[in-house]
This record gives structure tokens, C-alpha cells and sequence, in this order.
């Protein structure tokens, strides 16, 4: 079941929010919703589960528009940010939606039971909701997103508050837990490793406005402009003509197809190899440097392959 | 200290034989603060709620009035009321000055701001995120109301004890409003005064008993109905 906006204008308050002329979820895909800290992905979310409205144009899934109300609104699974329970233990706040959506009583223990035992939280069923850990508590309210088996599954920021391990393990098992429990999947993240981890599709939204959108590697490996390729992770140089992009990790030393002068502050030693730090162009950059390679303080020749450049 | 081991006996003799007037002052002790309290309970728990979660001009005034109402003391409710209910007030046609109804109107006053202003911080205490969570489970307007009611639990009950204790032990309105006239609109508190005016001790420590166990008893329910919930 496909998600679109079309012609959505959304204010807040008397304050511009969203801007998205057309914009299409494909049918049994994650896409990753990317953008910065108030770019408006959270509230592009609300707009598809239906806990707000936009003034002028229409957010539809499967074709149908959500101003219908309740019985759209169940066609949704959601996971908010903030892991919020009601009182009582984690099974009964992974029932309780299934109660709320009719869901027959065998068929709630059978899902409760399976969803659970992928999330990792069977064992946790029994206890207190409100004693969870910050770890548990993401689990949790993924798990009870997922058990609701919804043609449509919005997740916003799961992997928040996490940190460390915790987080690189439920980054792990995420894609695939959306591929059992879930069919169109939307995952908002500021983070563009997430986006890539998640994401079959990526749409990177900027002050209310969608950058791009398409399949990962179109997004990531062409970036719009320069202030998108920059959020991606990008190194923006001034060079002759204009703005160079360098795709994140693309900078080599040594020589190559496009060459740059790399003024060397320092160099680090990682422990498991070295990285020179510096500037190009005036412009902070990090490089990889190879075991042979003698470097110190001054110029390095660095490279990145033509197909990791972008011209803007 | 005669007094009051004179007092106690008294206390006891009275409770254990079933005096006919004790019993019917504390029934309507009962009936006139169980009601009040009834109806603060119906009024304040919704208005509260709605408070806690709407947003309008002049709220934050709105909020400011029901916390002064929770403070405002019950003899001022009482000549609030006595001046409206009075033969000459603008509500004087009725007829319900020195009844039970006038007393029932006056702890209701006395209640309403605090079942109202406790529910409010009950609710305003809950997760900002609840209602959209509720919402996105499937929960229709009504039930996520209700829903967020059973979470907000504590603070209600102990809205409700609030106003209970408040009523059930306030004399001034019920003096005023009331009249404490004997079987009639003599209840615990205006009865205790009383008695302890004619230097009846005994039977003052007698009634004071009874609405200390009294109070003791409603209380021990709803901390009961309070706790199971937090458990």
C-alpha cells in the first residue's frame, strides 16, 4: 500500500513547516526520511498517521485519503520517538492496540509471542513497562508497533536515546524485523548512516522542503546541490569553476583522477592505521593513509575517483 | 485529663449503644458530604481534564482562579452562598437556606476547585506523547479520553480525597449555610461545636470520633482503590 502527499502545505502555529509538492512512498518499501533536526520529518510522519492535518493539499494511502479518519488511521502502525507506555506490563501494552483494533484474543497471543521473540523481549513480556531500560523501551515500542501487522509502519527516530552497542544491535536486526512485520515502511532519521543502513529508498528533506528522493544509491551518489551533498556527508571544495563535492570516504592519498593539495595539520594514529588531518582549500578533511606512505606536517597530494565527484 | 477519659467512655458508651441522635447527625454527615463530594467529583474530574489539555486565551487565568478556589476559606463559601440562597438573594425563592441542600451546594464549592485542580495536575503529569500514542494504537476520541482518565488514577483518587477531607471537616459553611439546626442540618463538625460550647465534652470527643473513623474509613478505600493501581 503506497503513501503520496500531494501539493502539502503545512503551518504550525502561523509557521511554515512543510512545502511537498508531490511526494510517493512506494508499496512494500523502506524509505529512510532524512533531513536535519527540525527539517520537518516528524511532522511529515504526523501528517501520514493522521494526528495532524495539512491545511492545503492531501496525504493519501492506497489511494485514499487520509481525512477519512479512524479506519485510515488503522492502516497505519506507528513507533513516536518518545517510548511512551500505559501503566501496567509490556505484554499488556503490546495488547492493548491489538485490542483497540479488534483483533481476536488467540490471534493477539500468537502475535504478541512471535513479534516479542524477534524483538528480543519475551523475556521482558511480564514485567513493568515503566521499568524498562532506555534499550528495552525502544524495543518495546517497535515491538508494539509491529504486532499490529499494518499495511503501513512509521517509525520516528527508533534507534534515539540508544548509544553504543544497544544501538549497532538494533541497527542490525531492524532491516530484518521491518522485512517480517512489515510491508511500506517510513523511517525518519537525522542520521545518514541510519539512512543508509535502512533504507531502500531515501528522501532527504531541508527546511521543509524535499532535496531528493529516489532509490539510496541514486540519492547518495547524486546529490542535488551542494548544501544537500553536504548533509550527506560530502566534502565541499571551491575548485576551478565551482563547487566540488567529494562523496564521504572517496578521498585517497596519493594520486588519482581529481587531484588536491592537502595542508596536513596532523597526523593520527588510529591504532589499527593512520589518518592525516587537515585542510583543502581551507576546508577541514580527513584522509586514510596507507602503511608505506611517510608523511609530517605540510602537503599532501589526495585524490578521489571522477565518479565520487560532484560539480555544482 | 478527667475530661477526656470521661470523654472517651462516653464516646464509647454512645458509639456501642447505638445512640438514635449520633446516628442520625453522622448519616447526615454522610449523606451531605458523600453528596457534595459526588458532585464536585462529577463536575471537577471532567473540567479538570479538559483544562489539563486544552489551550486558550486565558487559560493560564482560568488555572489561577480554580488554585485560589482550592485555598479560599470555607466560611467565605459559606457567606458567598448564604448571600445567594438568603430570603432576599437572588436565588432566595427557592427556599433552600438552612437545608441540607444548601449545605450540599456550599462543600460543593468548597470541593469542586480541588477535585478540579488536582485532576488538572494529574493530567497535566502524564506524558506529553500519551494521547498521540493512544491515537495511533486506534483508540477513538472517547476511548483515549478514558484511557488517559485510568492513567491519571492517582492523582485523581487523590483529587477526590482532597475534596472528601475538605468537606467532611469544614464547620463554618455548614454553620452558616446550614443553620446547625438540631435534626435537621446538624452534622459532625457544627454538632462538635456545639456541644463543645454547652461544656459537653464527652460528647463532643464522642462525635470527633466518629468523624475521625469516619474519614479514616473513605479514606482507607479509596488509598486502597489508589494503591492497588500503583502497584
Amino acid at each position: 500500500m503506497d503513501v503520496a502527499l500531494r501539493d502539502v502545505h503545512f503551518k504550525r502555529g502561523g509557521r511554515f513547516v512543510l512545502d511537498v509538492p508531490e511526494l510517493r512512498f512506494a508499496s512494500g518499501r523502506t524509505t529512510a526520511l532524512l533531513g536535519p533536526n527540525g527539517s520537518g520529518k516528524s511532522s511529515l510522519l504526523r501528517l501520514v498517521a493522521a494526528l495532524d492535518r495539512p491545511g492545503v493539499g492531501a496525504v493519501t494511502i492506497g489511494g485514499e485519503r487520509i481525512e477519512a479518519g479512524r479506519p485510515i488511521r488503522e492502516r497505519v502502525a506507528v513507533a513516536l520517538q518518545q517510548a511512551v507506555f500505559v501503566a501496567g506490563s509490556v505484554r499488556s501494552n503490546l495488547d492493548l492496540g491489538l485490542r483497540l483494533r479488534g483483533v481476536a484474543g488467540h490471534e493477539r497471543a500468537r502475535r504478541i509471542g512471535e513479534v516479542a521473540g524477534a524483538c528480543g523481549i519475551a523475556h521482558l513480556l511480564g514485567r513493568n513497562a515503566a521499568l524498562l531500560s532506555g534499550g528495552e523501551r525502544q524495543r518495546a515500542n517497535l515491538a508494539r508497533a509491529l504486532c499490529l501487522r499494518a499495511p503501513v509502519t512509521l517509525l520516528d527516530e527508533p534507534l534515539s536515546g540508544l548509544d553504543g552497542p544497544a544501538r549497532e544491535q538494533l541497527l542490525d536486526d531492524l532491516p530484518g524485523l521491518l522485512r517480517a512485520f512489515a510491508a511500506t515502511t517510513i523511517v525518519v532519521t537525522h542520521d545518514r548512516r541510519e539512512a543508509l543502513r535502512l533504507g531502500d529508498d531515501v528522501v532527504v528533506l531541508m527546511a521543509g522542503r524535499v532535496r531528493a528522493a529516489g532509490p539510496r544509491a541514486a540519492v547518495f551518489g547524486q546529490p542535488p546541490d551542494a548544501e544537500t551533498a553536504a548533509f550527506l556527508g560530502y566534502t565541499l571544495l571551491q575548485g576551478e569553476g565551482g563547487t566540488l563535492a567529494v562523496a564521504p570516504g572517496a578521498l585517497t592519498a596519493g594520486p588519482g583522477e581529481v587531484c588536491f593539495g592537502m595542508s596536513v595539520d596532523e597526523v593520527v594514529d588510529l591504532g589499527v592505521g593512520r589518518e592525516a588531518r587537515g585542510t583543502i582549500g581551507g576546508v577541514r578533511a580527513a584522509v586514510s593513509l596507507p602503511e608505506s606512505l611517510a608523511v609530517d606536517a605540510g602537503t599532501l597530494l589526495v585524490s578521489a575517483p571522477a565518479s565520487a565527484v560532484r560539480r555544482f | 485529663m478527667d475530661a477526656v477519659w470521661d470523654g472517651l467512655r462516653e464516646a464509647l458508651r454512645l458509639i456501642f449503644h447505638g445512640d438514635a441522635e449520633l446516628r442520625d447527625i453522622a448519616m447526615r454527615t454522610v449523606v451531605v458530604s458523600g453528596s457534595a463530594t459526588l458532585l464536585a467529583m462529577a463536575a471537577g474530574v471532567p473540567a479538570g481534564y479538559a483544562l489539563a489539555r486544552s489551550r486558550f486565551p486565558g487559560r493560564t487565568v482560568v488555572l489561577s482562579l480554580v488554585n485560589t478556589g482550592m485555598g479560599v476559606p470555607p466560611i467565605v463559601v459559606g457567606l458567598i452562598v448564604w448571600l445567594m440562597l438568603v430570603r432576599s438573594g437572588p436565588f432566595g425563592s427557592l427556599e433552600l437556606i438552612y437545608t441540607k441542600r444548601a449545605m450540599v451546594i456550599a462543600q460543593f464549592v468548597i470541593a469542586a476547585p480541588l477535585v478540579m485542580g488536582f485532576t488538572a495536575a494529574a493530567v497535566q503529569a502524564l506524558p506529553r506523547e500519551l494521547p498521540d500514542m493512544l491515537a495511533t494504537l486506534g483508540a477513538g476520541r472517547l476511548r483515549t479520553l478514558w484511557l488517559l482518565a485510568r492513567e491519571a488514577q492517582l492523582g485523581v483518587l487523590a483529587a477526590v480525597m482532597a475534596g472528601f477531607g475538605a468537606v467532611i471537616s469544614e464547620v463554618g459553611a455548614s454553620m452558616v449555610v446550614g443553620g446547625n439546626l438540631a435534626n435537621q442540618t446538624r452534622v459532625l463538625t457544627t454538632a462538635i461545636s456545639t456541644e463543645t460550647s454547652r461544656g459537653e465534652t464527652a460528647s463532643a470527643i464522642a462525635l470527633g470520633l466518629i468523624l475521625l473513623a469516619m474519614m479514616f474509613a473513605v479514606n482507607f478505600v479509596l488509598t486502597l482503590a489508589q494503591q492497588r493501581r500503583a502497584r
